[in-house]
């Protein structure tokens, strides 16, 4: 289970669509266990999805528990091969990424999100997620698709460099 | 009203927005639009302002020199032409898009990706960029709002663009400026 090194931009695999998982295997079970190990081992990790660490696999991890801005809370879960069955209510705010670690930017997303997806027992799970953990969902579903943050924000004045200014 | 262009560019220290704006206000100058923000540790101020009639750019300037000379700043004063100025907004059958675009630092992107977005016939109307990463690994980040125009085919404009950013090795995203009025 071991803690693997998160890819940043511009790492080819980070803005590549990753492929479906299929069928849970051991392979899937032990991505699963990296995904939270990875996850764990970054306090303000809220979320990891697959390509991130270097598996191009349509896979992610989220815990958004004790978290100020969650309503819905799902404890830590990893999802396979997930699909977005609904995704209403777009709302915006500010959003960081492990892969981009520099900047910052403001991303409008549905805030009220169901999201299908296989778990690492293999059995098909359907969640309802809202405000933080739902943008913390599309945000790793994204990851599956290629994309980051900012290829969503709201515009040019909507990235911010992370560092602290003097 | 006369209205002027001023640019002014200078190592970031506090006290530059408040000096500056305090020689526009003791001219009872107005301060319309303007951009402010920090370039690679310089603070960079872009702004249009009206003045009094009486008021002149030499006059502006002058003004502005002893701010200028505090604060170590470069500054510009130009006079604008109103009748030179055209209308943010989306010009008739053209429509806002975003476009964002990451990659691999290199010499280009701007030119290569703006040309395209010329090309198809479309207008920068906005644009930022930040340069991140590291010393070895250095990452170019720019986000673009841009009109592109509706005839042909707007699909088609935004393939001439993907088209010429994939050509730079950078990754490129575009989406319409989706604006709910509420």
């Amino acid at each position: 289970m071991p803690i693997r090194p998160v890819l940043l931009l511009p790492h080819p695999v980070v803005v590549t669509p990753s492929a479906p998982v299929g069928a849970v295997d051991d392979a899937a079970q032990a991505l699963a266990r990296d995904l939270l190990d990875t996850m764990r081992a970054s306090p303000a990790c809220v979320g990891l999805a697959a390509p991130q660490i270097g598996v191009a696999r349509r896979a992610f991890a989220v815990d958004v528990t004790g978290h100020r801005k969650a309503r819905s809370c799902h404890g830590a879960f990893v999802l396979f091969d997930p699909e977005i069955l609904s995704a209403t209510a777009p709302a915006t705010d500010r959003e960081g990424c492990m892969s981009v670690p520099d900047l910052t930017g403001d991303v409008s997303r549905p805030s009220l999100v169901t999201v299908a997806g296989t778990d690492p027992q293999g059995r098909r799970q359907v969640l309802e997620v809202n405000a933080f953990e739902a943008r913390a969902v599309l945000h790793e579903v994204d990851h599956l698709d290629g994309l980051v943050f900012l290829d969503r924000v709201a515009g040019p004045h909507r990235v911010f460099p992370r560092k602290v200014y003097r | 009203m006369p209205r002027y262009a001023l640019s002014a560019v200078g190592a970031d220290r506090p006290g530059i927005v408040a000096g500056v704006s305090g020689a526009l206000v003791d001219l009872q100058g107005n301060l319309e639009d303007s951009t402010m923000t920090i370039l690679q540790g310089h603070f960079a101020i872009l702004l249009v302002v009206s003045m009094p009639p009486e008021v002149t750019a030499r006059s502006l300037e002058s003004a502005l020199a002893p701010v200028a000379e505090e604060f170590g700043l470069v500054l510009s004063v130009r006079p604008l032409a109103d009748e030179q100025a055209t209308p943010a907004q989306a010009a008739p059958g053209a429509s806002p898009w975003t476009i964002a675009v990451h990659g691999a630092d290199r010499v280009g992107i701007v030119h290569g990706v703006t040309a395209a977005v010329a090309e198809v016939g479309g207008n920068v109307v906005d644009l930022g960029t930040h340069l991140v990463g590291s010393d070895q690994a250095p990452v170019y980040v720019m986000t673009l709002r841009v009109t592109l125009p509706e005839q042909p085919d707007p699909a088609a404009a935004v393939a001439l663009v993907r088209t010429a950013a994939e050509a730079l090795g950078v990754h490129c995203t575009v989406h319409p400026d989706e604006a709910d009025t509420l």
